[in-house]
């Protein structure tokens, strides 16, 4: 079990307060994920933003560090970083992702960006007015990103094109820049990043609707020839090891503990939810009990990856259990409120919606699942 | 009942959520304890889930953007709402049948989803977890229905049936992966028929799973 020292529990302190907010405007996003002008000068976002920037890109004074977790930006600890968000998640998930700032293209640029190409990027996020996508997933391949098809053809004058399609792709049809990956090659080291910064000729991007998580504005890009000058590989000045899916992997690594985070502060939230609108309902003890438990796992994991970046082990079992954890709790809160319950609790009815998004984020169970058997035979559960 | 439970079944699984619930509907109210009211009178609490179609008029319906698009209205049942009627029992039933089709609908398409899509060069549903997952599945359909045949009306047992159908669907919606998430893709049917067995069954004394 991992205690939380005093700076921790101030991160979580601080987290809590930005986390009302982020509650207050929850059912407004879900209804209306796309009108977003009312919520961006929010005292959450801005904090959240704040804290996902590097120091020499920060407005104002220094937030403890509520995003990322790896150290080339400056942020602080992975325990760090699930210890805040996980409670800005308990306020809500969907507000939280709705929030225009570096996220998931922030770790990968951090960690494989050179001095330019940060400038760029970060010099756009900071304004809080531009979402930044990571585009990674395709049609067709799911969680096996090493089949992916998206190509980075030769321009002739020293650039790029980009061709193919992504989807479910977070801030990819309002985003403003951001990471496409995209082969060079047949081999896995063909896979690279590209910092796409838009508008771009040849970008298509379209909205899904979808069923939860609206927030998150998942979106269909079409890429037809879209131009990447030669300077915005991302990796260019790191051996070819250490570029597109080794970058990848460490920025997933993140993600997988992040929606960890999510699950555990999400059902966190609906267990409370419960004993507040109907106490005394049977249950509620054992799941405030199973959430606890998984967020103490969560932190175990954290804590591990700062140990350890390369081993996944115990984030891929965080994810599993806690992904299963608040799907089941979602579906007792529903039950726990009576008939029509989530009728007319309709917040609650948002978040048993989007729980069931967790399981396809960053690998399915079934992915987690291999992973956590291939750890556990590699010896990975032994180190506890 | 068990005739009504098939066609219930039989009907969601054929022709999808709002058919399906208005042959449930339609046995329902032929109880004589509803003459003349129609099912919503057996609806255990504010609202009862209806097939657009049959709104009464100028009934105050709640709407769901899910479950606009499954043609689904929640029409406002005023007064108090009398609890563990056997109309309330058989209710949890019929929809508990038109649940199962609606499962057995996804998982007919899943299926051929999975036969499609391809990994490694080989088709998902050879993949051992998937099989397993699919085993699975069809072995809790034919078990729930004997559950929903059993004519228990104890508001536990049917609370059980009801909790366990939430973890049936959620298990096909899975089989889908983040295709299945898509507002516009069938499995939409799949949450919409868990927010339409919320509202026609009391589970607050049963609902211990989590």
């Amino acid at each position: 079990m991992t205690e939380l020292d005093a700076r921790l529990r101030a991160v979580r302190d601080h987290a809590r307060e930005a986390a009302e907010d982020l509650r207050a405007r929850a059912l407004s996003i879900d209804a209306e994920p796309h009108a977003m002008e009312q919520h961006l000068d929010s005292p959450a976002f801005a904090m959240i933003r704040e804290s996902a920037l590097p120091e020499e890109y920060r407005s104002a004074s220094p937030a403890p560090a509520l995003a990322g977790g790896d150290d080339p930006a400056g942020r602080g600890s992975c325990l760090e970083s699930m210890v805040g968000v996980l409670e800005l998640f308990r306020g809500d998930v969907g507000a939280l992702l709705a929030c225009p700032s570096p996220a998931l293209a922030g770790v990968f640029v951090a960690l494989l960006g050179d001095e330019e190409q940060k400038k760029r990027f970060y010099e756009r996020v900071r304004t809080g007015r531009t979402w930044a996508f990571f585009a990674m997933t395709e049609p067709g391949r799911g969680s096996d990103a090493t089949a992916m098809e998206t190509r980075l053809e030769r321009d002739g004058q020293g650039g790029w094109l980009l061709h193919g399609t992504k989807r479910y792709i977070g801030n990819g049809a309002r985003g403003g820049i951001g990471v496409v990956f995209a082969r060079t090659g047949p081999s896995p080291l063909h896979i690279r990043a590209a910092l796409v910064e838009l508008p771009a000729s040849g970008w298509r991007a379209e909205p899904l609707d979808m069923v939860g998580l609206r927030g998150a504005a998942l979106s269909e890009i079409r890429l037809d020839g879209v131009p990447v000058p030669g300077g915005m590989l991302l990796g260019e000045h790191l051996p070819a090891t250490r570029r597109g899916i080794w970058g990848a992997v460490q920025t997933f690594n993140n993600m997988r503990m992040q929606v960890a985070a999510a699950a555990v502060g999400t059902a966190q939230a609906m267990a409370e939810y419960i004993a507040r609108h109907r106490p005394g309902t049977p249950g509620t003890r054992r799941a405030v009990a199973r959430a606890e438990a998984a967020r103490s796992l969560v932190y175990e994991a954290a804590a591990r990856i700062d140990r350890n970046p390369d081993r996944g082990y115990l984030s891929s079992a965080a994810k599993l259990g806690a992904t299963r954890m608040a799907v089941e709790t979602a579906h007792w809160a529903a039950a726990a409120l009576g008939p029509a319950g989530l009728l007319d609790h309709p917040l609650l009815e948002k978040w048993t919606r989007d729980v069931c998004a967790f399981e396809f984020m960053d690998g399915t169970g079934n992915i987690q699942r291999l992973h956590v058997a291939r750890g556990y035979q590699s010896g990975d559960a032994d180190g506890r | 009942m068990t005739t009504l439970l098939h066609r219930a079944e039989r009907t969601a699984r054929q022709e999808g959520l709002a058919a399906g619930l208005a042959a449930a509907l339609s046995a329902l109210s032929e109880r004589p304890a509803l003459s003349g009211r129609g099912a919503a009178a057996a609806a255990p609490g504010p609202w009862a889930a209806l097939p657009a179609r049959d709104m009464p008029p100028g009934a105050r319906v709640r709407t769901h953007p899910l479950a606009d698009r499954e043609e689904i209205v929640f029409v406002a049942c005023p007064g108090p709402r009398p609890a563990g009627t056997p109309e309330q029992a058989e209710a949890a039933r019929l929809i508990a049948a038109v649940r199962l089709g609606i499962v057995r609908r996804l998982l007919d398409e899943a299926v051929e989803h999975l036969s499609e899509r391809t990994a490694g060069d080989e088709p998902l549903i050879r993949k051992q977890l998937i099989t397993g997952a699919v085993a699975d599945i069809i072995a809790e359909v034919e078990l729930l229905r004997e559950h929903a045949l059993t004519g228990d009306d104890d508001p536990e047992a049917l609370a059980d049936l009801h909790n366990r159908l939430d973890d049936l669907g959620w298990q096909v919606a899975k089989l889908f992966g983040a295709s299945g998430y898509i507002a516009d893709h069938p499995a939409r049917a799949l949450y919409v028929s868990a927010l339409v067995a919320n509202v026609w069954t009391d589970r607050q004394q049963g609902g211990q799973a989590a």
